[in-house]
């Protein structure tokens, strides 16, 4: 792990400046944003929320407190009932469908199932994510392997998922997501099926890559994890936003 | 846009290969309903020429008794030749009509022999320029007084009339109703093609969802997403239609001049204009299914 740190540091410079103290222009705005799937109970009501570039924001809260569907609304998988997103510049309530996928190239996904490929190696798979919107064979060859190094799997990249540790194939997930270097990272539970010492690992990772600028969202139950990074701290409960606080603590939402 | 269109087309290859029996369905489906398509326009080419054939030769013959007036024959005749829609009035006198009585007979003389004076009447035989309209010209003739008193037999006017009453209708009918029939069973057939490609595009979708929510959420525009399994639909539709076409055309070369032999009244002899008309319509037409069937079975997938 600390070999990973000390070749990551080499490539990302440290930041020069606490994003949350001096906010820059605004990545993610939710103004007054509901969302029903059934008609009297809401899955999130009244949220009011702003990220700036660059920031680190944990979403947290029990299973069906809503971070599913805050990390999906601003990937406009789902529409919220009423309110306003914008999301890195794109009011998503005006987007048309034919434009989502270039609101999509601007924001890296990582989930708690991975989402790789089974029948494509850890080179593929990333490459995989370039192919499909267009990139050239050439850029394919120089971005991914140099992703790849950057979350520490040089050793590693024409083995299939099912050849790699699970800690190895969110790494392979994380770099698919940051491949193409997009300004908003959003990730759901990405440690929720891994040890903690992993976990670990894959935060210290995501760190890294918010260092570069990257504005990071990270919805997760995973208090040590929380606790530890000290980071903003969004809290959600049965739907509202009960706490929004800098250097935060999990907490007690019960 | 080089290495897309080498994606484009493996990853429908790859797709056909791995669903080969659907895909076999598929084809055939539209094989045939392309060339139930394809004999339905032949046999409406035939159906088309036999009537204008049936149809010209139709004309309005007027029989007139022995002792009818000249000047009610000469008015009627010229009335008739200022109406609209008559080509040509002919009188036939009894030598005329004689005379082409015996032409008609002269496999047999002895009837012509055993005739003792002419019993044939007098006739005006009316050429009309569209026979679709015959029952106008009717009209007139039985409204006109002059035909009332020149008809032969003069206590039955109509009797007089010979227009070959109905042969025109029913052969209208039976080629309309021939028509709407094969129309239907046409219909049908595209249906369940259209049904078949998009089920075998559906299978194929299904197979890859995981790369397709992958691309979407990466971020791959509809249109990339979509040009495979289009591609696939396309390629489908263009094998059944060649086949199809394949197949008429060996019926063309192979069978028809067979059949010329047997039912010489009927003319096989379709132009080359005509098989390359079907050939493209045929084809289009398959196309239209493919890209259809399979932008239907996408719609679902590529709702965000």
């Amino acid at each position: 792990m600390t070999d990973l740190e000390s070749r990551l540091d080499q490539i990302v410079p440290e930041p020069q400046f606490s994003p949350r103290a001096n906010r820059g222009p605004l990545m993610i705005s939710m103004k007054n944003v509901s969302k029903r799937y059934v008609a009297n109970r809401a899955a999130l009501e009244n949220i009011n929320v702003e990220v700036a570039a660059g920031e680190f924001v944990f979403i947290v809260g029990h299973s069906g407190s809503g971070k599913s569907t805050f990390i999906r609304m601003l990937l406009r998988e789902v529409i919220p009932s009423s309110g306003q997103i914008i999301v890195a510049g794109h009011d998503l309530g005006r987007l048309k469908n034919s434009k989502v996928p270039y609101l999509r190239r601007n924001i890296g996904c990582v989930f708690q199932d991975f989402k790789l490929l089974p029948n494509k190696t850890a080179f593929e798979n990333v490459a995989f994510a370039l192919q499909v919107i267009g990139k050239s064979k050439h850029v394919i060859n120089t971005q991914v392997p140099e992703v790849l190094r950057l979350v520490g799997l040089e050793g590693k990249i024409h083995n299939y998922p099912h050849e790699l540790s699970g800690g190895e194939q969110q790494r392979v997930s994380v770099a698919r997501a940051f491949v193409n270097r997009p300004p908003l990272l959003l990730c759901d539970e990405p440690t929720g099926n891994l040890d903690p010492q992993t976990s670990l690992g894959i935060m210290k990772l995501l760190e890294r890559i918010n260092r570069t600028g990257t504005t990071t969202l990270i919805a997760t139950h995973d208090q040590e994890m929380v606790n530890y990074m000290r980071q903003r701290v969004i809290a959600l409960d049965e739907g509202q936003l009960v706490r929004d606080q800098d250097r935060g603590v999990y907490g007690n939402v019960d | 846009m080089s290495i897309n269109l080498g994606y484009f087309f493996s990853e429908a290859a790859t797709s056909f290969r791995r669903n080969w029996v659907m895909t076999f369905g598929g084809i055939a489906t539209i094989f045939l309903s392309l060339l139930l398509m394809g004999s339905a326009l032949l046999m409406n080419s035939l159906v088309t020429d036999m009537t204008r054939d049936v149809e010209s030769k139709i004309s309005i013959k007027i029989w007139i008794h022995d002792e009818a007036e000249d000047a009610d024959i000469d008015a009627l005749h010229s009335q008739l030749l200022a109406t609209e829609n008559v080509a040509s009035v002919v009188y036939f006198t009894k030598d005329m009509a004689m005379e082409r009585f015996t032409e008609m007979m002269k496999d047999s003389p002895q009837i012509i022999e055993h005739l003792q004076d002419n019993p044939l009447p007098r006739s005006l035989e009316i050429e009309l320029v569209d026979t679709q309209e015959i029952e106008g010209v009717l009209t007139i003739i039985r409204a006109s007084e002059e035909f009332s008193r020149i008809a032969n037999p003069p206590d039955n006017p109509e009797a007089a009339l010979d227009y070959g009453e109905g042969i025109v209708e029913v052969l209208l009918d039976a080629t309309q109703t021939a028509r709407y029939v094969g129309m239907v069973f046409v219909g049908i057939l595209a249906v369940v093609s259209l049904i078949f490609i998009n089920n075998t595009i559906r299978l194929a979708i299904y197979a890859r969802r995981n790369e397709l929510s992958i691309m979407r959420l990466v971020g791959a525009s509809n249109g990339f997403i979509r040009t495979p399994f289009v591609l696939e639909g396309v390629l489908q539709a263009v094998i059944g239609a060649l086949l199809a076409i394949l197949v008429l055309l060996g019926v063309k070369s192979f069978l028809f001049p067979g059949l010329q032999e047997t039912l010489a009244f009927i003319n096989f002899d379709f132009s080359n204009a005509l098989m390359t008309q079907i050939a493209l319509i045929l084809l289009a037409t398959g196309v239209a299914i493919g890209i259809l069937g399979a932008v239907i079975a996408m719609r679902r997938y590529l709702k965000i």
